[in-house]
């Protein structure tokens, strides 16, 4: 759907920001740009709605170049969500939110139930907030209307540069896990960028990590993690990268590939299935005992984990190419 | 805190009595005599005044606002240094001696007072509009941009509504102080209220002084408030509500 071909940008006639750029997005992929600052990434997502201008190379959307859209309604069809949410002062709630809709000329009945949908999804109340105005908000409820806002006229394309970055860590990870059920719903063709490499592998389906303009790697989160094609790809994610790629895999995950010991009577620890095999490891560690009681959904026993289970399945991951 | 609230309200009160004793020396001694003695002519005078500050004010709004608008378009950015220092050594100079050079061209007449007020009256309007405009959030204009709004219509939508409080204040300081500075209009033969002040100052006649300029005192506090009216009125309620938990919270 979003095809980057060899894209170089040039800022001043010598600082290149992006260094032939070249990978592909499939419609409904939520893709992670990720590197240290100054890598180009933020660059590399303005240039897909012509913020900035492409110095070198093509960006190209279902086929057509995006130097050949109409700016102005390119970039209506293209949610933007920036990291200080950008929300207009002057403005209600409602009239931040409905603005594309408003500019496109929708009528009043698709604008009230279009705002309704929104403020449903995003979890805040529509008549509470409708004639509120932003600063009367808090930073995460201001960041929620930033998304919304984004989504309002339903873009096929949603630019996310950084928008959890700004707020606090505890608001942050609600938001995330909002933003992935709110993607499940939407399905949207996505590119965000991020600094953070554990929002990167717990948001995205893909990861492009940058250096110095150049693109790195660009693959699975599992692949990021577990085989990195480049020294500095393993030194950007850690040292912790196999305890990182833990949290991508749950229990259920574990089990399709090994079989539990099904005697549970002597052990007191219980984790559901789908907890992911990092919080089961942690469970695990803080136990007296060797093993913990997995259980589904219904608390049905399903059988006993161990350290060495988990160990023995990471390594079947590890040893699958593009897992 | 409290401690300057006390001094606040004590200043205010004290403020109070000082006006009260004035206008009671004043209407004791028969001072605004020539007002109800000679009401054509206190009106006439009035009108001329209002007529002066009107016409050069109304100009210089619907010049300075425009001219910041375009200072502030990033094509024309550079000119903005070399614009805001002219209208700023316009205000340097004098209001007197820009009236006397203007006499000076345009002979004189209540045509000349206007011009001479108009270019004293553009710069505070001129310099908030800029600086209103300069003060609306990057981040915020790049949302604006990215979500596909033409520059118009960030124009209309994101920056006049965001500069207006302080594009309202420029007028407004503008507005008062081109009031006090219309009796000047008197020294080039533009009438207004300043024709009984200087009469009032070259005979020592306190009646004809003081019947000069108190009703330009209460036209300049009338203008003062009609402006804050208006402000309640245009300025988006976002942005008012907006610099009040400003304020508030300093």
């Amino acid at each position: 759907m979003i095809k980057f071909q060899n894209v170089s940008k040039t800022y001043n006639g010598n600082v290149k920001a992006v260094k032939d750029v070249s990978f592909n997005i499939e419609a409904g992929e939520f893709v992670i740009l990720i590197g240290p600052s100054g890598c180009g990434k933020t660059s590399l997502l303005r240039m897909v709605n012509q913020l900035e201008t492409i110095t070198e190379g093509d960006i190209v959307l279902n086929g057509k170049s995006v130097r050949d859209f109409n700016k102005i309604e390119m970039r209506r069809k293209m949610g933007y969500v920036i990291q200080s949410n950008g929300l207009f002062p002057n403005m209600t709630i409602e009239d931040n939110v409905m603005i594309v809709p408003n500019l496109l000329g929708w009528d009043k009945v698709k604008k009230r139930q279009r705002y309704q949908y929104l403020m449903d999804l995003i979890g805040l109340n529509p008549d509470e907030y409708k004639k509120r105005y932003p600063h009367q908000l808090s930073g995460g409820q201001q960041q929620r209307i930033g998304v919304a806002r984004a989504l309002a006229a339903d873009p096929p394309i949603m630019l996310m540069d950084e928008p959890f970055g700004a707020l606090d860590p505890i608001i942050r990870t609600r938001l995330q896990d909002e933003f992935l059920q709110i993607q499940r719903e939407v399905q949207k063709t996505i590119l965000f960028v991020s600094h953070d490499i554990d929002e990167a592998v717990k948001m995205g389906d893909k990861i492009a990590l940058m250096r110095h303009g150049e693109l790195i790697q660009y693959d699975t989160p599992a692949n990021i993690l577990l085989h990195p094609r480049h020294e500095f790809v393993s030194e950007f994610v850690g040292e912790d990268r196999v305890l990182k790629s833990m949290s991508l895999y749950t229990v259920k995950d574990l089990l399709e590939s090994i079989t539990l010991d099904t005697n549970v009577s002597s052990t007191q620890q219980t984790v559901h299935e789908q907890t992911t095999l990092r919080n089961a490891l942690s469970v695990l560690l803080s136990t007296n005992s060797q093993k913990i009681k997995v259980v589904d959904i219904e608390e049905r026993p399903i059988g006993t984990l161990t350290i060495d289970q988990i160990e023995q399945f990471l390594q079947l991951k590890a040893g699958q190419k593009g897992a | 805190m409290s401690k300057n609230k006390t001094i606040a309200f004590t200043v205010k009160i004290l403020f109070w009595i000082a006006i009260i004793v004035f206008f009671i020396w004043i209407f004791k001694n028969d001072l605004l005599i020539h007002v109800y003695q000679e009401p054509s002519r206190f009106l006439n005078l009035l009108t001329q005044h209002i007529i002066i500050v009107l016409i050069s004010g109304s100009i210089a709004i619907l010049t300075a606002i425009p001219l910041g608008i375009i200072l502030t378009r990033t094509k024309f950015r550079k000119w903005e240094w070399l614009l805001v220092n002219i209208v700023n050594l316009g205000q340097t100079i004098p209001s007197l001696a820009v009236l006397a050079l203007i006499m000076g061209i345009l002979g004189i007449g209540m045509k000349s007072a206007i011009v001479g007020l108009f270019l004293f009256s553009l710069l505070p309007i001129l310099q908030n509009t800029i600086a209103g405009i300069h003060s609306v959030d990057e981040k915020t204009l790049d949302a604006a941009k990215g979500m596909g709004l033409t520059p118009l219509q960030i124009l209309w939508k994101v920056e006049l509504p965001q500069a207006s409080y302080s594009i309202f204040a420029g007028i407004r300081t503008s507005l008062v102080i081109n009031v006090g500075t219309a009796a000047l209009a008197y020294l080039i033969g533009g009438g207004g209220l300043g024709v009984w002040i200087f009469t009032g100052i070259q005979l020592f006649d306190n009646a004809f002084l003081l019947s000069g300029a108190v009703p330009l005192t209460i036209l300049a506090l009338l203008v003062d408030y009609l402006c804050k009216g208006l402000e309640f009125l245009i300025v988006p309620k976002g942005i008012r509500l907006a610099k009040q938990s400003v304020t508030n919270n300093n």
